[in-house]
């Protein structure tokens, strides 16, 4: 059989009114059970204008007003004698020259922009992810290195952890973490939910470079090893090296989980980005947007992750 | 320069013990060139890569200029360093350029300058007449430019042996020439070599001496000319009239 020209273009439009329809059905079921949708309520979670007022110190009264732009500066002198100087945007002056006013008195306020929760619970995520991986990576390549060491010691202990962390939920170790290992050391709860998942991620990680390593064929550790390199400098120059081209793909997959896994330290009261969700939606009640911003927010970390994943992937792949 | 004494390696395979070297006694002189030579599965290469410990031994001696690999006081890495191996399946490095394959134990090992280990590893790509790929990565080369490369990579450390595992065994045809054409002007050179082959030629025309292995043991050991001519043991008889 002769190989065809295919046109791919029809298939890229039928998708894309797939994702329509799918869209439009579900905007429509919404409807049915009158789900008034309140889009313009989402950005203040995201960033709002705070306002800050800005009041008299003492009794006195106004004896200058000077406006320039956007805000004023006013000036204040006080029974007792002092003078005070506030600035505050022009539209929210209360006061005009020669008036009186009293301790505690309104002058004006102060607006300025603030990150709102869903901002917040983001940052809180990233650098939850960010130490976590970190350090489950390292725990990782040293409990890979352990299953594969001719010490039984090590070979058992890194067993023995490897099965515990897996064998039990995420969920459970947090709660251990936080409750018991958490009481007994006196741990913060930011540490201990950094703690729990780097561990767990330390023992997927460990299975992934013990297979890693292990499929890297004999030849080249016998090779390092017949030019007089150490036990330990072939596996640093020549094993590792390869190990860490194959075992990229299963890698990144790891910490793309992690960042979602760490939507399971809210229940012991992080404010990550799921907290921070179900915070807002206490407040505004618009349950189906936040919810969508917020599974949004996940992918702004994680499409950016797999694209740096596979990036660096092409440019290990250089000498294929 | 090289002392075997009674060289036995056991492999164990479920439950069944094989005798892969059994009882094997023999030197080399420096400058000697010994061509190792039987049927596959005859405990050759295993010879061979007890000489530099890649299997241990179970018992017996192996010593290179007086030093003895199973001395518990010997650091393996200095003694290894003495001795290059070229391997059937190249085994480059494959995320190295040619060149960072030649200077990694140069600089690892060695701790040579920069400048000195990539001047020193040009030298030997011209050498072995493959200058201008030092830049390439292993997977662009042919099957016999690697196995140059891998010579080239194992004279960086300037040993006083080389062992060869059936340097040719995993060459096209067309490529095995290359490779040996190499390997005699290192043994014009006077570099002492054990060499593992089928290439009958070569041993006839470069060795100083044949071994012949079956099941273990070291069945003949003669000048190649009365190897070739009058072998004495009769499976060196039945063995070479299968090949010849």
């Amino acid at each position: 059989m002769t190989r065809k020209h295919r046109r791919n273009w029809p298939w890229h439009v039928l998708t894309g009114v797939i994702l329509v329809v799918m869209a439009y059905g579900l905007w429509y079921s919404t409807s049915l059970i009158s789900y008034e949708w309140r889009w313009n309520r989402v950005p203040q979670y995201f960033a709002y204008h705070a306002e800050e007022a800005q009041r008299a110190a003492d009794y006195g009264t106004v004896t200058a007003i000077a406006e320039d732009g956007e805000s004023a500066q006013v000036t204040l002198s006080a029974e007792s004698g002092g003078e005070q100087v506030l600035r505050v945007d022009r539209d929210s002056l209360q006061v005009a020259q020669g008036d009186d006013v009293s301790e505690g008195d309104l002058v004006g306020v102060t607006r300025h922009w603030q990150a709102g929760p869903l901002l917040w619970g983001l940052w809180t995520t990233l650098w939850i992810s960010v130490a976590a991986g970190a350090l489950g990576l390292l725990i990782g390549l040293f409990t890979g290195l352990c299953r594969l060491s001719n010490n039984p010691t090590l070979r058992d202990l890194s067993t023995v952890y490897v099965e515990l962390v897996r064998g039990t939920p995420l969920l459970v170790q947090i709660f251990i973490f936080y409750f018991f290992i958490g009481t007994v050391l006196n741990l913060s709860r930011e540490f201990a939910g950094v703690a729990a998942l780097a561990l767990f991620t330390g023992a997927y990680v460990g299975e992934i470079v013990r297979a890693g390593v292990q499929s890297i064929a004999r030849g080249q550790n016998e090779a390092a090893r017949s030019l007089g390199l150490s036990a330990g400098q072939s596996m640093r120059h020549v094993v590792l090296p390869q190990a860490f081209k194959r075992v990229l793909p299963p890698l990144a997959g790891q910490f793309i989980s992690l960042v979602k896994d760490t939507s399971l330290v809210s229940v012991i009261a992080i404010t990550e980005l799921t907290k921070s969700g179900r915070e807002a939606i206490t407040t505004s009640f618009s349950t189906f947007e936040i919810w969508f911003c917020v599974a949004a927010l996940y992918l702004v970390i994680n499409l950016p992750l797999s694209h740096i994943a596979s990036r660096l992937e092409r440019r290990l792949g250089k000498s294929d | 320069m090289i002392e075997v004494r009674h060289l036995v390696k056991v492999f164990d395979a479920r439950g069944h013990e094989v005798r892969a070297v059994d009882d094997v006694s023999t030197s080399v002189q420096r400058g000697e060139v010994v061509v190792l030579i039987g049927p596959s599965g005859s405990g050759k290469s295993t010879f061979l890569r007890c000489l530099n410990g890649l299997e241990e031994l179970d018992s017996g001696s192996v010593s290179i200029d007086g030093v003895d690999l199973a001395d518990a006081k010997t650091d393996i890495n200095a003694y290894r360093r003495e001795v290059g191996m070229v391997f059937q399946h190249f085994n480059l490095f494959p995320h190295m350029t040619v060149l960072e394959n030649l200077c990694l134990a140069q600089k690892v090992v060695r701790k040579r300058g920069k400048a000195e280990r990539e001047e020193k590893a040009r030298a030997l790509l011209a050498k072995v007449g493959i200058a201008q790929k030092a830049d390439e990565y292993p997977s662009r080369l042919s099957g016999g430019q690697q196995q140059r490369v891998a010579i080239a990579r194992a004279l960086c450390m300037e040993p006083k042996v080389m062992l060869f595992d059936e340097p040719t065994s995993a060459l096209d045809p067309e490529m095995v020439g290359e490779v040996l054409d190499v390997m005699k002007t290192l043994a014009q050179e006077g570099m002492t070599m054990l060499v593992v082959t089928h290439e009958m030629g070569f041993a006839r025309e470069v060795a100083d001496r044949v071994l012949f292995f079956d099941h273990g043991k070291l069945l003949e050991d003669a000048p190649p000319a009365q190897f070739f001519e009058r072998p004495q043991d009769p499976r060196a008889q039945s063995f070479l009239r299968q090949v010849l």
